[in-house]
């Protein structure tokens, strides 16, 4: 108890002419169920107020606050210090747009990445919102859910070594809402409208089963199982 | 300067903003969004119980309609709500739940045949009808007569948001991220649109539009400890009093939850006790019982937080590092239900307090959640004294909330307000005088004012600190401001409110970027923070009742008498307060005349009107008829509808066995 | 919904590249089992050699045979090396970017797929002198040819790097096969992985262990034969007995 910790934090701010990326570090008195979301307040508070920083729901359950947490991805405002060594790392997560320190601009990203893989049931017909609505399967429901639980977090992403590599590459939550809409009846695509989308190297066939992303989803979704499973959808049924 | 033009201008990327924005543009409007943040990151995504609308698909669901969903609500508000507005939004809520089922909410099902539950900490089993497998099933809720409210899992809000916010994204409706509105422009009568500040380049713009909406959430964070967003301090309602033309409306109206984590505040869902959890007190005996024997737990929200501060205040709260609390029992619901229907609660419980809630018990304690006040608006969601200024979602008060809302009714109200705003914003632009009428010039005053107002903020050499004027703030709400109120600690919280405000004029900036400043956003929301707060504690002070979640300790009793009334602040050109009137709420008009909401005893003084009213709604009630038929003829409403909403809502047969 | 007509060759040439990788290592067990018939002894590598130039079947050898399967297999291996040199860092900096990620992450089947790269590379050039040499000199196959080409004619350090090289090369790529098609995958995830990784481990040390008493036995063949280097085996019922 009571440790002091030493945080190295990456500060730059890349719409600031005199600005240069560096670390800069902060000594903060560990207390009792600290979080890397208090901790940075406290950061701000004493010491940076001008540190820049993006929490919203500080209850793990957003997806805002996705950082590089001593070399991995995570969510910072559901991580314990208590959990990590009294050095702690935080770099602002790769391959999104820096807006400052540890602020990135994952909201465009994953608009970009919906726009482009039409990430919305397709359907021919408005609601009637006067009739009954059509049945399903209490499982089928369960089975969209789990894959719909998805933050945008772009944890999967920074995690992946072919995002890292390839700019344009969807990444696993781009491949899992394929398979999302794939699972839902309502939604009326064939895989031949996903393999539109999806069936190229910057979709399913970029990917080269790294599995980084499966091991940091913060909301751990079969993103291995789902992979796969799109995968071979869209390798026998999809490119004709 | 830099102008942008649209149709309607939508502050506000939540379930309430976007569906707004996909009803005007389905209308043919350009109309555009703006958010503080990604617009799946809204404070919508956060709501895991469910939302509440009459399907009446499970069998402990049986029976319900809207006529029952209506009644909830009223009395949910203790008849401090708008009954037109809460019947059109119970009639709506169905239409909602199904217009997001189609559009790809995964809600759970009814699964036929028998399952076990947990009702009043017993095991039961449930025997589910053939005919509903397969359609939208529904948990029990706080405050509900049936188990109305329809879930995705502990994930309603998420699936909800996603599912709407994917639709905007279909509908090709543009969502300018990371920009917060500073200011509306308006000419006095008319709103025209804003000033939106890029939060990332620091650039102030002017978005010019026929009609400007704003659903920027509710204003929990001014209390410090809610269980709301860091986002959600209530900037939208605090442009809109600063026109000094229109009116916010309830501000009071406060509520707290019974079951946020000690110390983060995070929520666990009141699908807990929906689904058979407990509260337990030190000895972890369960209190709830003695208090209310009929609801138990699952009384009203406002009733359930103030039982519990009670009970601690008998001694009986659990002492802990962070002051006391009392225990939320979930073991009882078994590992299988919590890893499948309360997954979120799960998680929270481990990544917060290290604990398994499978085995352990839930420190809890009431804390802020939910505020029903908000921006007024008339049932189009329209402001009456700023024209072509709309509000929905909860930083409106649309007036379906009344002094307390039930669980699983705001994320209905922010869809099914969508839906309605969303028409009546197109009506209005397409209707005389709906056009864009602004000149550039007003605008460019707008812009250079919000301009040198900042940059006057960079130069200040004010010494005051935003961090320790807003731990002030929150300290004089939560101590003073708090579920139970009493005149003279509302008097010393104006006091003190005031004194900060003048403060917070002379907050010094250190880092001197208009950019990606975060020290420099803090500067300028804390002054509206705190006229926020200002209007909550003043609100409350004028206020000499209970009512719902306003709980006046010198005056434990409702008045409907004198306070049947909506309060209304404006804030005046130079005010150091604002001025507060209100708007009474006519009991002939009420198809639920004011009457007891069955928690403790009955000690409402009561309006000499209610007993006419009740003699009239009686004898039409006693006159018989088909139930639709003596609605309209108690408070008819359908007529206020757009006209593709007024149809009766289809459910399987009642009788069924 | 976009309406021009994809591509179906992406789908095709990740086919392509999973098939020519899942070939290249199956030969590559069946060779190692082939070859490794010199533990038995001399005479059931030869049989297994003279199998391959058609001699149980002719009556006589052909080796044009086996330069046949080398060739088909050299072309394979070309194929699945073009297909994999779409998947290798196209720069310096995509180079960088994949190394500091993969020292951050800490991350196996990150650092793997590197392994995997580097060992693809290797046996760009390993490979080919031995395919090289199979190719030309497939008369040579032989308890005594090969054994004086590993130890006399000094192959033997480019067949012990290239049986790491491959053997990890290969058991990596089957691992990552089954992953990426989601084969031998039930039950959770991060229990398929589990087991699939320990599969990996054991099947690699099976191979290497195998080639290495191969590699041994030539070695020791070939010390032994090193006078005589050059000269052929006869199997020992057609030997005249001394
Ligand atoms: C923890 C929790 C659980 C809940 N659970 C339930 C539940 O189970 N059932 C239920 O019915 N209700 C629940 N609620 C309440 C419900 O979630 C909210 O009331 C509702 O989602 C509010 O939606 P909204 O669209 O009005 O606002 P929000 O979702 O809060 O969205 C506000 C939007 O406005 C934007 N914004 C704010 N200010 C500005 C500005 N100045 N400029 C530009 N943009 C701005 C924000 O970026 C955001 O996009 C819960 C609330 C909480 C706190
Ligand atoms: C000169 C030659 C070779 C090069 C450059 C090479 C390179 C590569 C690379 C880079 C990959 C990874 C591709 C990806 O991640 O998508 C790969 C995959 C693979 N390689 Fe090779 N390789 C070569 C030879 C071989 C040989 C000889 C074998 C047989 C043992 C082999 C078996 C495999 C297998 C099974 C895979 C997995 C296939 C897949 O992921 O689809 N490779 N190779
Ligand atoms: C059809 C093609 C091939 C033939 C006919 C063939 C044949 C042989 C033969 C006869 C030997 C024994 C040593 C020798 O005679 O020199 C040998 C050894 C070896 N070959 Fe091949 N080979 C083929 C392809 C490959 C390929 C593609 C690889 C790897 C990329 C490979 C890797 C090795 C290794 C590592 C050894 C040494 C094995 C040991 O440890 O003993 N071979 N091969
Ligand atoms: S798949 Fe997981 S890691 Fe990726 S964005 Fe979604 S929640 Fe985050
Ligand atoms: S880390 Fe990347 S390469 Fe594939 S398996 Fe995951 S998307
Ligand atoms: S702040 Fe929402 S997930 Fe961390």
């Amino acid at each position: 108890m009571n440790r002091t910790l030493t945080f190295n934090i990456f500060r730059h701010r890349p719409g600031d002419p005199n600005s240069k990326p560096h670390m800069a570090r902060y000594k903060v008195e560990e207390s009792y169920g600290m979080t890397l979301y208090m901790a940075l307040n406290v950061i701000a508070e004493e010491q940076a107020p001008d540190l820049a920083f993006d929490f919203v729901c500080r209850a793990g359950i957003c997806g805002s606050c996705s950082m590089i947490i001593n070399g991995r991805p995570g969510l910072a405002c559901r991580t314990l210090t208590k959990h990590l060594p009294d050095q702690i790392t935080l770099m602002p997560l790769p391959t999104f747009e820096l807006i400052a320190d540890l602020s990135v601009n994952t909201g465009k990203w994953m608009r970009a990445m919906s726009e482009r893989l039409e990430t919305w049931v397709h359907t021919q017909s408005d609601p009637e919102v006067n009739r009954m609505e059509s049945t399903m399967e209490p499982e089928l429901a369960e089975q969209i859910y789990e894959l719909d639980r998805c933050v945008e977090c772009g944890c999967c992403v920074a995690a992946c070594g072919t995002a890292r590599m390839r700019e344009d590459f969807v990444g696993a939550v781009g491949i899992n809402k394929i398979a999302r809409f794939r699972l839902d009846p309502r939604d009326q695509r064939s895989d031949a409208d996903f393999y539109t989308v999806i069936g190229d190297d910057d979709g399913i066939f970029g990917c080269m089963t790294l599995l980084g992303c499966q091991d940091v989803c913060p909301k751990e979704l079969p993103l291995q199982t789902q992979l796969a499973f799109i995968r071979r959808k869209m390798a026998t049924g999809g490119g004709r | 300067m830099k102008l942008i033009y649209t149709d309607v201008l939508v502050i506000g990327g939540g379930l309430a903003g976007l569906r707004t924005a996909v009803g005007a543009k389905r209308r043919g409007l350009e109309t555009l969004v703006l958010s503080l943040v990604p617009p799946k990151r809204s404070h919508s995504v956060a709501a895991q119980g469910g939302m509440q609308a009459s399907l009446g698909n499970c069998i402990k669901g049986a029976g319900d309609n809207e006529d029952v969903h209506f009644t909830d609500t009223v009395k949910g508000s203790d008849w401090g709500c708008d009954q037109i507005v809460a019947r059109m939004f119970a009639h709506m809520a169905p239409k909602a739940v199904r217009e997001l089922a189609t559009w790809g909410v995964p809600w759970s099902r009814v699964n036929r045949g028998n399952r076990e539950v947990v009702i009043n900490g017993k095991q039961e089993v449930l025997t589910e009808k053939d005919i509903a497998h397969g359609l939208i099933a529904a948990r029990d809720f706080g405050g509900t007569k049936k188990w109305r409210t329809c879930y995705t899992s502990d994930g309603t809000g998420h699936t909800m948001l996603y599912t709407v916010s994917d639709r905007a994204i279909a509908e090709s409706i543009p969502v300018h991220e990371r920009k917060e509105a500073i200011a509306l422009i308006h000419d006095g009568s008319r709103c025209h649109g804003a000033v939106i500040r890029d939060l990332i380049t620091g650039e102030l713009i002017a978005y010019l539009a026929r009609a400007t909406v704003v659903a920027t959430g509710g204003y929990g964070r001014i209390y410090g400890v809610s269980t709301n967003a860091i986002i959600n301090e209530g900037m939208g309602l605090a442009i809109a009093l600063e026109t000094g033309v229109a009116r916010l409306a309830n501000l009071e109206a406060v509520q707290f939850h019974p079951t946020a984590i000690v110390p983060a505040g995070i929520l666990v869902t009141e699908g807990c006790r929906g689904d058979g959890g407990l509260l337990r007190d030190v000895d972890g005996y369960r209190f709830m019982p003695d208090y209310e024997p009929d609801k138990k737990e699952l009384a009203s929200r406002d009733v359930v937080s103030r039982r519990m501060v009670e009970h601690m205040r008998k001694g009986k709260g659990v002492p802990g590092r962070f002051g006391e609390h009392m225990w939320l029992d979930i073991t009882i619901l078994g590992r299988a239900h919590i890893e499948k229907n309360l997954r979120e609660v799960k998680e929270i419980c481990e990544s917060f307090l290290g604990i398994d809630p499978a085995k352990d018990f839930i420190p809890v304690r009431p804390t802020q959640h939910y505020s029903m006040g908000g921006i007024s608006t008339d049932y189009r969601g329209e402001n009456p004294t700023l024209r072509g200024l709309f509000s929905c979602g909860e930083s409106a008060c649309w007036d379906m909330h009344g002094f307390n809302r039930l669980g699983g009714n705001s994320v209905a109200e922010t869809v099914v307000a969508g839906m309605l705003v969303g028409e009546y914003v197109a009506d209005f632009c397409y209707a005389e005088g709906g056009q864009l009428e602004i000149s550039t010039a007003l605008a460019e005053d707008f812009l250079k004012r919000e301009q040198s107002k900042l940059q006057a903020m960079l130069n200040s050499k004010g010494t005051e600190s935003s961090v320790v004027l807003r731990k002030q703030m929150e300290q004089v709400l939560t101590d003073k401001v708090g579920l139970f109120r009493n005149g003279k600690d509302l008097e010393a919280a104006v006091t003190e409110l005031k004194s900060l405000l003048e403060r917070s004029y002379h907050i010094g900036v250190k880092c001197q970027h208009l950019g990606a400043n975060p020290e420099l956003v803090l500067a300028y929301r804390i002054p509206r923070m705190l006229k926020i707060a200002l209007g909550v504690a003043l609100g409350a002070l004028q206020r000499t009742e209970s009512r719902g979640a306003h709980s006046r300790e010198d005056y434990p009793q409702r008045n409907d008498q004198e306070w049947l009334k909506r309060t209304l602040f404006v804030w005046p050109e130079g005010a150091t307060e604002p001025s507060i009137e209100y708007a009474s709420l006519d009991i002939q008009k009420m198809e639920l005349p004011p009457g007891f909401r069955g928690y403790g005893t009955d000690n409402t003084i009561h309006n000499a009107e209610t007993d006419s009213r009740k003699a009239v709604v009686d004898s039409i009630r006693q006159a018989g008829g088909d139930r639709h038929a003596i609605q309209e003829q108690l408070m008819p409403f359908r007529h206020l509808l757009p006209e593709c909403y007024r149809d009766h809502n289809e459910r399987l047969p009642e009788a069924q066995p | 919904m976009k309406t021009t007509q994809p591509s179906p060759w992406p789908a095709r040439l990740d086919l392509a590249q999973s098939i020519s990788g899942l070939f290249l290592a199956l030969f590559m067990w069946v060779h190692m089992f082939f070859v490794s018939s010199i533990i038995l002894g001399k005479d059931a590598f030869w049989i297994v050699a003279r199998t391959f130039e058609g001699y149980f079947i002719l009556g006589y050898a052909i080796p044009a045979l086996v330069s046949m399967l080398v060739a088909l297999v050299s072309s394979i291996i070309i194929i699945h090396a073009i297909l994999a040199l779409r998947k290798f860092p196209a720069s310096a900096a995509q180079y960088g970017a994949f190394w500091s990620h993969m020292r951050s992450m800490r991350h196996d089947d990150t650092t793997l797929w590197l392994v995997q790269v580097i060992t693809g590379f290797a046996m760009f050039f390993l490979a080919s002198v031995h395919l090289y040499i199979m190719l030309s000199r497939p008369d040579l196959i032989d308890p005594y040819g090969s054994a004086d080409r590993v130890w006399t004619g000094n192959m033997w350090p480019l067949y012990l790097t290239l049986l790491f090289v491959v053997e990890v090369h290969g058991v990596v790529g089957l691992y990552r096969l089954a992953l990426k098609w989601g084969w031998f995958t039930y039950g959770s995830p991060k229990q398929a992985r589990e087991r699939l990784k320990s599969v990996k481990w054991g099947l690699t040390a099976l191979f290497v262990i195998l080639g290495l008493l191969a590699l041994g036995a030539y070695i020791k063949i070939g010390m032994e034969h090193a006078r005589e280097a050059g000269k052929l085996y006869t199997p020992s019922w057609l030997q005249e007995k001394p």
